[in-house]
């Protein structure tokens, strides 16, 4: 995988044509946004004036209406920014993951399969549904992975029958192949319980969790302290979990400041960052040359590919061949 | 009278509780160490065969080939008890760890495939070896905390109930590998 300066110098030197023309474009779309958004600012406060003087502003007629400004606001917003959005994909995150490694392939509009997804069994939840786009697929240093953006959500119905929408995950998702063989289930969530109730009453908790498998208990202390892991075979769950790979994940998990889900089912390693957010939409509002930003998009690249090598999936030093 | 019988049955009920958790201990010990034992089959199924095909190579390890026999026939005897299984396991464990070590010494043995995919092998199951008994320790560790704490401890005594030995886990499995340590030799 190339460097971080190869990747920057290839952001700022080969992307440059690019770069230079959706910049104009950005600065369009702002300029219009302001113009739209001016006009759109007067005429709600004209409109609610007179609302508030015939009505009164919390009359349900006022609310209407403003929720509809709302509604047409976003509306207005998404038409005009999904262009630019695309052009952004096409032009600028297609060529980089090309530059990151010509294995792997990219498709903005697609999404990691909810198969894959439920059988992670890091979300016990049913998912009702289920969206998701910018799927990168292939493999690095012959280690067969894909990734993409996730959104999984649940509906519940609230006393009045009215549908309310939960999000269960939202970020990144990712499946490569593991490096051993095994059978058996394991997996490992963020460690709410030990964090707000203490070590004691926080394990005892955990040890009672009737829709997981087994609390397994791990030797290292601080692996321990950060995350909760359940599984299925003691056994085989440390034969995954050596000292090695759990300083790999502690280590992995101190450099994101999101949550971080990983299981081991089916030969294979999921990995879930709980981004809450997508990744790769453009910032209307910064520059595409500012660094900070272009930074953003590198890295997360950078981070999310460099998952095999920083977890050592591509060490086949056994005789899985 | 009725408060006597509900205390009595309150009584009843956790004495059944810590009956039950500790059974449930001491099966998952003895569970735990069935797949010990597993693995460590699988070595002893390997060492013959890996002694056979570098006998021939490594004429100055005699006697470390040799006491590797003779730790595995020792641990295969019917009859041995699980301390001593855990004894001869260490021995076992760090005589190979010498042939290994050895090894480097003979370019002749690196390149013969078929040893490579013995070491290979053993390498694994050495890795499986420590996981089952990182998984063991955890369950006797588990088992000895209730036997020695209050209240199970009141009961673990009526039942009998014996601490039990951990497995020594070596410094080495602690560590990552350390490359430059290995050439600075």
């Amino acid at each position: 995988m190339k460097s971080l300066s190869e990747l920057t110098d290839f952001y700022y030197k080969e992307l440059y044509p690019s770069l230079d023309e959706l910049e104009k474009k950005r600065l369009q779309i702002v300029s219009q946004l302001k113009w739209y958004g001016g006009m759109g600012a007067v005429v709600f406060a004209l409109t609610a004036m007179w609302m508030g003087k015939n009505f009164g502003l919390l009359h349900p007629l006022s609310i209407g209406i403003i929720l509809a400004f709302i509604v047409l606001a976003s509306i207005t917003y998404r038409f005009m920014t999904s262009d630019y959005a695309k052009d952004f994909k096409a032009k600028i995150i297609t060529p980089l993951i090309g530059a990151i490694d010509s294995n792997l392939l990219y498709n903005p509009d697609f999404m990691i399969s909810q198969y894959l997804f439920e059988r992670s069994q890091l979300f016990n939840h049913s998912i009702d549904r289920y969206s998701g786009n910018d799927y990168v697929k292939g493999s690095i240093d012959g280690v067969p992975l894909e990734f993409s953006d996730v959104h999984a959500e649940y509906q519940t119905k609230d006393s009045k029958g009215r549908t309310q929408w939960h999000t269960l995950f939202r970020g990144l998702f990712l499946v490569a192949e593991f490096n051993k063989y095994f059978k058996s289930k394991t997996v490992i969530l963020p460690d709410q319980a030990e964090k707000n109730f203490g070590s004691l009453i926080g394990g005892w908790l955990q040890s009672i969790n009737f829709s997981r498998d087994d609390l397994i208990r791990l030797d290292d202390p601080e692996f321990e302290k950060v995350f909760v892991v359940y599984g299925n075979d003691p056994i085989e769950a440390r034969y995954i979990l050596s000292y090695s790979m759990m300083k790999r994940i502690l280590d992995f998990q101190k450099k994101i400041s999101h949550p971080l889900f990983v299981s081991f089912v089916h030969n294979h390693i999921h990995i879930g960052i709980g981004t809450k957010k997508d990744l790769f939409e453009p910032a209307i509002f910064t520059s595409l040359l500012d660094f900070k930003q272009a930074m953003e998009y590198i890295n997360t690249l950078r981070y999310t590919i460099g998952l095999v090598e920083e977890l050592k999936l591509n060490e086949k030093l056994w005789s899985k061949e | 009278m009725q408060i006597v019988l509900i205390i009595a049955g309150v009584f009843a009920v956790i004495a059944i509780l810590m009956y039950n958790s500790l059974i449930g201990k001491k099966n998952q010990v003895e569970n735990i160490f069935a797949g010990v034992d597993a693995v460590l089959k699988k070595r002893f199924d390997l060492i013959p065969n890996l002694v056979a095909s570098v006998s021939q190579y490594m004429e100055h390890e005699k006697s470390t080939l040799e006491k590797v026999t003779e730790l595995r026939a020792q641990a295969m005897k019917p009859g041995i008890s699980d301390e001593q299984k855990i004894s001869l396991d260490a021995k076992l464990t760090s005589a190979l760890g010498a042939i290994n070590i050895a090894m480097e010494a003979y370019p002749d043995l690196k390149a013969n495939e078929n040893v490579m995919h013995l070491q290979r092998s053993l390498n694994e199951i050495e890795e499986q070896i420590s996981a089952a008994r990182r998984a063991y320790n955890q369950a006797v560790t588990d088992l000895n905390n209730a036997i020695e704490m209050f209240p199970t401890n009141l009961m673990a005594g009526w039942m009998n109930l014996q601490r039990k030995a951990v497995f020594e886990i070596t410094v080495t499995e602690r560590q990552n590998v350390d490359v430059d340590a290995l050439f600075n030799k």
